[in-house]
């Protein structure tokens, strides 16, 4: 029956490249405008309006220049007061280009639909390219207005820009309109896709074949050490998986009910919390809260059994030979089940709060996937050293409380400000978080930097912990 | 088929057993983390062909246990190496990796998974284990439930359902009742006879005698003596 599932290297190369491809390929397809443009965090923001210009009767242009700083302008946005009660003609809106007056944009918009001193967003059908360094210019006309029925837009008298410039029907005035502009930045990974894909592609194929060629030719290599060792010891960490996946709940009323339970009541616990004692203005926070809890216990349980995961087989140990990788590794991979089990009350919450079913959670896998290697990593690192201090498993219970108050779990990201980004940013589960959170709440892919940075906080780790491991794994049996 | 090449094995007992960064730290200041040498095994060197039956004696800590571990792989020599041509069952201590909670079935399973049986070898002699260890009617209970001679009786069932190519065994396992330790003397007997290469320690110079090819007699971590049976058990009794 196993000799089904055995395959030879041969088949397993193949059947990875070939999963590659239908990853680099699915992923452009849900990827989408995700990987060609990130926003840019140039755009111009509005300022606080402080005088209104006056009622735009018919004829009237106001007129505001501006200059993007990025290539790509996505939509505008102008902030209008009604004088609080409801007009009704329109307004021309027009972006022209200053030097050669060509226009790309012209809409006439209908002002019964405007509310009172609210952004009204305006968006080309295509997006405007090549703009940056451009002199653009907005031109608002009434077409319509009389003296007591017509809109007018929020300024502010002191225009400090020398790039920005506001004309009342032709003449330069002081001050600026309230306005924004969202621009996005082609990225060059979006642009190079298939590219760059093609490249790592031609690599992973190169190495296959290396592979295959020192199989043959009984060169050692590590890549073929680790193969080996995972096709030889795959029944061995099967079974050690099962054990601790079954002991876990054995004597429980509920049983594996509990990795259901776990997660879903903590949420209910510190939803609460958050959301009536402490206000916060998270959107769905239900579902945000939940990614961070999920993630953050599946790290939490994997490291704190990982920490074990050799001093608790001891007995083993100095009894059999078994490598001793193998330990901290089926521990994390026991908790892995707990992870999966948790994401059904997660798709439960997204399910009841509506959060947008999108292709984009078919890429929930590669932050998991990321989270479980950067926790196998963090194991190796933690049953090394609590062979040789015992004080670890104290002192561990402490980091990961701080551990847990210093990622976005139950707070907003902008808790901390711009400045203190870099805190965030050195937290690997941070990334996995963000990058589930971004696919389960927004629907969309993250920008190309997620993935890269993704990967990063998971292989790191990883690679020290091995080293780690390695050098100190034949000191074990001695001081256990 | 097992070549021991000038192994030496080194522990530093510390006198006192620092388990704690703060024992450690306390003891560095005050200057007394001294370690004390010890060498259980000193540049032991000898080869057993494909085969051979080669017995190991000598008294209470000569390292025989060590020279044993450090054959299956366990302790990895301060100096010197071991090689191995061939899969290695040691049959050090039965029942590693039992665990309570679990059924004898599925403890069959992964004590299987930690001697280092295959998936499939596992399910082709699961009714052999079974039978051999008389616990037909109790396979499917937590073995926490079951007597001491019952969990040895199903770990030497699992132990010795292989035809290893090298077989390690430390003292002749006879264990359960009367009946079983008949039963299972027969069974260690038929693998050591059954032209596998074994090393085998034991205190009963008779079982060494009637067994083996040849002796290695370890003294205070070094090799004494080494070559015929007769000769060398003959000098070690005296």
């Amino acid at each position: 029956m196993k000799n089904k599932w055995k395959i030879t290297l041969k088949q397993g190369c193949a059947l990875f490249m070939a999963v590659y491809v239908v990853f680099t390929v699915g992923l452009y397809l849900i990827a989408g405008d995700a990987f060609k443009y990130q926003v840019s965090d140039q755009s111009i923001v509005s300022v606080e309006g402080n005088t209104p210009i006056g009622a735009l009767q018919k004829g009237d242009s106001v007129e505001q220049t501006f200059t993007p700083q990025t290539n790509i302008l996505d939509s505008f946005s102008l902030k209008f007061a009604t004088f609080g009660r409801q007009n009704t003609g329109s307004v021309r809106v027009k972006l022209l280009n200053d030097a050669d007056k060509s226009v790309l944009l012209d809409k006439q918009l209908d002002i019964s639909g405007f509310q009172d001193n609210a952004f009204v967003t305006i968006k080309p059908e295509k997006q405007i390219e090549a703009v940056k360094g451009k002199t653009l210019r907005v031109s608002i006309v009434s077409e319509t207005g009389t003296p007591d029925n017509a809109v007018t837009l929020w300024s502010n008298t002191t225009n400090k820009d020398p790039n920005q410039q506001l004309y009342l029907n032709g003449k330069p005035i002081n001050g600026v309109l309230c306005f924004n502009v969202a621009e996005k930045d082609v990225l060059l990974f979006g642009q190079y896709y298939f590219e760059i894909m093609g490249a790592i592609g031609l690599a992973l194929l190169a190495y296959c074949i290396n592979l295959i060629y020192r199989r043959k030719k009984g060169i050692k290599s590590l890549g073929l050490n680790i193969i080996n060792a995972f096709t030889r010891y795959e029944f061995l960490l099967s079974q050690l998986v099962s054990r601790d996946f079954k002991t876990k709940y054995k004597r429980s009323v509920l049983g594996v009910l509990w990795s259901f339970l776990n997660p879903l009541l903590s949420m209910m616990v510190q939803y609460i919390v958050f959301s009536t004692i402490f206000k916060s203005n998270i959107p769905n926070f239900a579902v945000y809260l939940l990614i961070g809890i999920v993630f953050f216990n599946f790290f939490s349980e994997a490291t704190s059994m990982g920490l074990m995961a050799i001093v608790g087989n001891s007995s083993l140990i100095t009894k059999v030979y078994i490598p001793k990788y193998i330990f901290p590794v089926s521990r994390t991979l026991s908790s892995t089940i707990n992870l999966l089990i948790s994401m059904i009350p997660l798709l439960l919450v997204v399910l009841i709060t509506r959060a947008p079913i999108t292709p984009a959670l078919l890429l929930l896998p590669f932050s998991i996937v990321c989270a479980i290697i950067f926790s196998i990593g963090m194991s190796f690192i933690l049953s090394a050293a609590m062979v040789f201090f015992r004080d670890m498993q104290f002192l561990w219970g402490v980091v990961i409380m701080l551990w847990m108050y210093a990622t976005p779990i139950f707070y907003p990201e902008s808790i901390l400000p711009q400045k203190l980004m870099w805190l965030f940013k050195m937290n690997p589960l941070y990334h996995f978080i963000r990058f589930s959170r971004t696919i389960i709440l927004d629907g969309v892919s993250p920008e190309p930097k997620a993935y890269l940075f993704c990967l990063i906080a998971a292989f790191v780790p990883l690679a020290i912990g091995a080293v780690v491991f390695k050098k100190t794994q034949d000191k074990f049996i001695l001081n256990i | 088929m097992i070549k021991v090449d000038h192994v030496s094995m080194e522990f530093k007992i510390a006198h006192d057993n620092i388990k704690s960064l703060k024992e450690y730290v306390t003891a560095m200041v005050s200057g007394k983390l001294k370690y004390e040498e010890f060498w259980s095994l000193k540049d032991v060197s000898f080869e057993v062909q494909k085969g051979e039956v080669v017995g190991i004696i000598g008294r209470n800590g000569a390292g025989k246990s060590t020279l044993l571990k450090v054959i299956s792989g366990i302790l990895k020599p301060t100096k010197g190496q071991v090689i191995v041509g061939g899969n290695i069952v040691p049959m050090l201590e039965l029942g590693s990796g039992f665990d309570t909670d679990l059924t004898g079935r599925e403890n069959i399973f992964l004590n299987g998974a930690i001697l280092g049986y295959s998936e499939k070898f596992l399910k082709s002699k699961y009714d052999e284990i079974v039978e051999f260890s008389e616990l037909q009617r109790f396979i499917d209970v937590p073995i926490r439930n079951y007597s001491s001679g019952m969990l040895m009786r199903l770990a030497f069932s699992i132990a010795t359902v292989v035809n290893p190519e090298i077989l390690i065994v430390d003292e002749i396992l006879a264990v359960g009742d009367e009946n079983f330790q008949a039963k299972s003397k027969a069974r260690m007997l038929e693998l050591m006879g059954g032209g596998t290469t074994v090393l085998f320690v034991s205190h009963t110079l008779g079982q060494i005698r009637e067994m083996c090819n040849r002796v290695v007699w370890l003294d205070g971590g070094r090799v004494k003596m080494i070559g015929n049976v007769q000769e060398v058990c003959d000098t070690y009794s005296i």
